[in-house]
């Protein structure tokens, strides 16, 4: 499974009215160009804060679940995170890895996930659902199963792909309508 | 609670501060309801008005660009929220708040405890302590220090300023201000 097909199968089989938060470089780039949306936040520099994003988010909406799609090397830029969602417990919080063991978006230098059981550190520090997934019917049968939260998928895929994305750049419009669509959701929820 | 907790929260005992308690009422008035940051001692007062109140949510962080990313969490969530941190801490997350906060145009307040200014003790904080404002004005940011102003049209003219503006702003407290 390679990054296109990890973030196809993720985007497809999420719910409609889940809020993502994608991770710096080309995994938010991807997303931006092949699966834009107005539940969509993009982390374009602040790498490794995806998560944080999420947990502030998930905190805030507690009835309302939040898909973080982060990196490997993007965690490890912030691994603490995984300790305050653990601490914190947001049972509507989904944080996908897409692991290929490097920083893919510079020039695919190694990570250093390689080494490290981050699902096995996932579980230690109070992730509550914790699975791993190296294909694509794999990865859609872990979010299909996602129940309660904190939620850990460690997605295991192949190094390379297509890199010309366009950026994501109109980001206060971004922050708007990802606003207009959370309250819609909230007002609807209320009927 | 355990014996251990009780003991972290002894260390406050008796010691109110009202600056701190007049601030966390403006605070409320002004809609904030979400606190997230890295623990300063010159702000205890502050940080614990925010851990005593029920309709605050509070995470106290490991690091100070994860304590922004919470509050943008928070933001995007329709909450309100206050950051703290010490300007030592200002530096490890200015990236975050250059390349996160500012074009994602995010009116976020800082509270901010500003070390290394005259009568410091300890060298650390001498090099950030002279680069603390200039980081600011360099980033084209709003921020007040408090100089014993009148705390509340001080706080309430920075949210203003930074409603309007879009932008994070600061408000910087030295050592002593609670008192």
């Amino acid at each position: 499974m390679n990054r296109q097909e990890a973030i196809e199968v993720i985007m497809t089989t999420i719910g409609a009215q889940d809020a993502v938060v994608s991770t710096t470089g080309l995994i938010s780039r991807e997303i931006f160009e092949k699966f834009d949306s107005e539940r969509n936040i993009y982390v374009p520099g602040s790498m490794g804060l995806a998560s944080s994003i999420g947990l502030g988010l998930a905190m805030a909406q507690p009835t309302k679940r939040v898909v973080v799609i982060d990196g490997d090397a993007s965690l490890l830029m912030n691994l603490g995170s995984a300790v305050t969602i653990g601490n914190k417990q947001p049972t509507n919080l989904l944080h996908i890895v897409l692991d290929n063991g490097a920083y893919a978006s510079c020039s695919e230098e190694r990570s250093m996930s390689n080494t490290a059981k981050l699902d096995v550190l996932a579980g230690e520090v109070g992730y509550q659902y914790v699975r791993t997934a190296d294909s694509q019917n794999g990865l859609k049968r872990a979010i299909m199963e996602f129940g309660q939260g904190p939620g850990f998928i460690l997605t295991k895929i192949e190094l390379g792909g297509r890199r010309d994305f366009r950026r994501p750049l109109e980001l206060a419009a971004i922050k708007s309508r990802f606003m207009l669509f959370f309250t819609r959701q909230t007002q609807g929820d209320q009927l | 609670m355990n014996q251990n907790d009780k003991g972290v929260f002894n260390a406050l005992a008796g010691d109110r501060s009202e600056k701190a308690d007049l601030l966390h009422g403006v605070f409320r008035k002004l809609g904030v309801n979400f606190a997230s940051g890295v623990p300063c001692g010159v702000l205890r007062h502050i940080i614990k008005n925010f851990e005593d109140d029920a309709a605050m949510l509070h995470v106290i962080a490991n690091r100070e660009s994860e304590a922004v990313g919470l509050a943008v969490g928070a933001y995007f969530g329709g909450k309100t929220p206050v950051i703290y941190m010490q300007n030592s801490g200002l530096f490890s997350a200015s990236n975050d708040i250059a390349s996160l906060l500012v074009p994602y145009r995010m009116p976020i307040f800082f509270v901010v405890s500003y070390r290394g200014c005259e009568g410091e003790d300890a060298v650390q904080h001498l090099t950030t302590g002279q680069a603390t404002e200039r980081l600011l004005e360099s980033f084209g940011l709003p921020f007040k220090v408090f100089e014993n102003q009148n705390l509340e049209n001080l706080t309430r003219s920075l949210f203003e300023t930074m409603r309007k503006a879009g932008l994070p702003t600061f408000l910087l407290l030295k050592r002593g201000w609670h008192r």
